[in-house]
């Protein structure tokens, strides 16, 4: 390992101790520096980045154990070693429970010193090596995805083009045979560009992005326009939409595009899945921290025996009233996906016959 | 006097996609031209001249329509054809994740004046095309 690649920062009042540090480390070839108390010696670490720090656990003014947790807040990854005067197991542990990697009671040999300093270093070596493959993996992953998602793709909408183009009559009228097995085509060219679409979104959703996307977002506001939006499609199959009006709730915690997702494809659900002069009804309540939505439908129910699965990718409940599934099978689990990435949970009701209610709990916004 | 047919260029690197699209504008009955490598684009514009532009997005690299967009409206290379309409084609509805917005004129870079997606649907390409040409 290339020992000046590292740099070691020396917390500590006494002068005498920081000298004898920094000459051992400058000796052995890291990168050394000083600061004579907590404040400076976290203006250094900023400014420096230091790999490991040594931090004295008695300082007058901020002590180690203060030190600690804001050196972790400037570099998460960073390695503190604390110096301890007084080694008793309680000063040790409490440094550990801040954040400290190891610790060296005083006095200490430069031996002492060496083999503690290069353990760190090997440490932090690891840390970062793995966060650079971590970051690789991402890049790879993310580059992939969009790699796939256009091969995939491209020939999947060349084809649909040409039928589209046939469809418009530009080659010539069709007969009705001609047309309908051409539109059927079309049809299903859509539902397998659909579910690769739906497929790679699902990929590509990861927690990271997550909790940076994560926001205050107001339920009724959101599933009262989905309502508006699904009410024509809902009332060609002859279902009642409503949404049940609430008094004022908190908002949920959460990412507007992603729960948008979620409640539509719950929704979407729930008109397809029902019968003619059915019902959806959405509903909102509070039960701090959380808030609860349920999606009831008057539809043809779920029997008990697929109730643990439908939330599985590609898992279909053969419809036994004879119509043809639509959709791609992945709607259940993008909810159960996202919903998750919420820290948030997903449930179902059903009786056969005579329709299901699909909660969603998810947690209110502190905010 | 009748004016002369509009002539639609489309600029793809999927053949098939081009005869798809040009059976479609042909039968609306447009001029066609094509071109499938961007390397290719300056010479087919200067060749052909036409009054608007189908152009996709992903083509040899992933931001190739956006850059050659841009240019088409703003470098000296192309000053004739800084007012030809363009339309974006794309199978990628997000690219890499973030979904972009035709509104958002970011950072001075010149976006197309209309976006569809892959296939299109001939209907509405064609009223797109009608909005864009100039009567």
């Amino acid at each position: 390992m290339n020992k000046n690649a590292f740099k070691v920062l020396i917390i500590d009042d006494e002068e005498a101790m920081r000298d004898a540090c920094l000459q051992v480390l400058r000796k052995d070839g890291y990168q050394s520096g000083a600061a004579s108390d907590g404040p400076s010696g976290l203006d250094r670490a900023r400014d420096w980045k230091p790999d490991v720090a040594l931090v004295d656990l008695k300082m007058p003014g901020m002590g180690g154990l203060e030190v600690l947790p804001k050196l972790k807040e400037i570099d998460p990854d960073i390695i503190p070693i604390v110096i301890t005067g007084y080694a008793t197991i309680d000063a040790a542990v409490e440094a550990m429970k801040q954040g400290a990697y190891d610790f060296l009671p005083k006095p200490f040999s430069p031996d002492q010193l060496r083999l503690t300093i290069s353990r760190a270093i090997e440490k932090r070596a690891f840390v970062l090596e793995n966060e650079k493959l971590r970051r690789e993996k991402r890049l790879m992953e993310e580059n992939f995805i969009t790699m796939v998602s256009h091969q995939m793709r491209s020939p999947l909408a060349a084809v649909s083009q040409y039928l589209e183009a046939l469809l418009a009559g530009s080659a010539g009228e069709l007969g009705e045979q001609q047309r309908s097995a051409i539109q059927k085509s079309r049809d299903r060219l859509e539902t397998s560009t659909a579910m690769i679409n739906e497929w790679l979104s699902m990929a590509r959703m990861n927690r990271g992005d997550m909790l940076a996307r994560i926001g205050s977002v107001d339920l009724p506001t959101l599933i009262g326009e989905l309502v508006t939006f699904y009410r024509q499609v809902a009332e060609k199959k002859q279902v009642a939409l409503a949404l049940v009006p609430q008094g004022a709730l908190p908002p949920a915690a959460g990412d507007r595009d992603l729960l948008r997702e979620v409640f539509s494809n719950l929704i979407v659900n729930a008109i397809n899945y029902n019968r003619e002069g059915g019902s959806v009804t959405a509903s909102i309540r509070s039960e701090p921290p959380s808030l609860i939505v349920e999606i009831r439908d008057t539809g043809i129910g779920i029997d008990s025996q697929h109730l643990p699965f439908i939330f599985d990718e590609f898992y279909r409940v053969k419809r036994t009233d004879g119509v043809k599934a639509e959709g791609t099978g992945l709607g259940l689990a993008i909810v159960r996906k996202i919903v998750k990435l919420h820290e948030g949970s997903v449930s179902v009701a059903s009786t056969p016959g005579q329709g299901s209610t699909f909660t969603v709990v998810l947690p209110a916004s502190s905010g | 006097m009748s004016k002369k047919t509009p002539k639609i260029m489309i600029i793809d690197d999927d053949p098939d996609f081009i005869e798809a699209v040009s059976m479609i504008l042909k039968s609306a009955t447009y001029d066609v031209a094509s071109v499938s490598s961007p390397k290719l684009v300056g010479e087919a514009l200067a060749r052909e001249k036409p009054d608007l532009i189908l152009l996709d997005i992903m083509m040899d690299s992933l931001f190739d329509g956006f850059s050659l967009c841009n240019d088409i409206k703003t470098s000296p290379d192309y000053a004739a054809f800084h007012a030809t309409p363009i339309i974006f084609v794309s199978a990628v509805k997000e690219l890499t994740g973030s979904r972009f917005d035709l509104h958002e004129e970011g950072e001075g870079f010149k976006g197309p004046e209309a976006y569809l997606d892959k296939p299109v649907k001939p209907k509405e390409l064609l009223k797109k095309i009608e909005e864009l040409l100039p009567k």
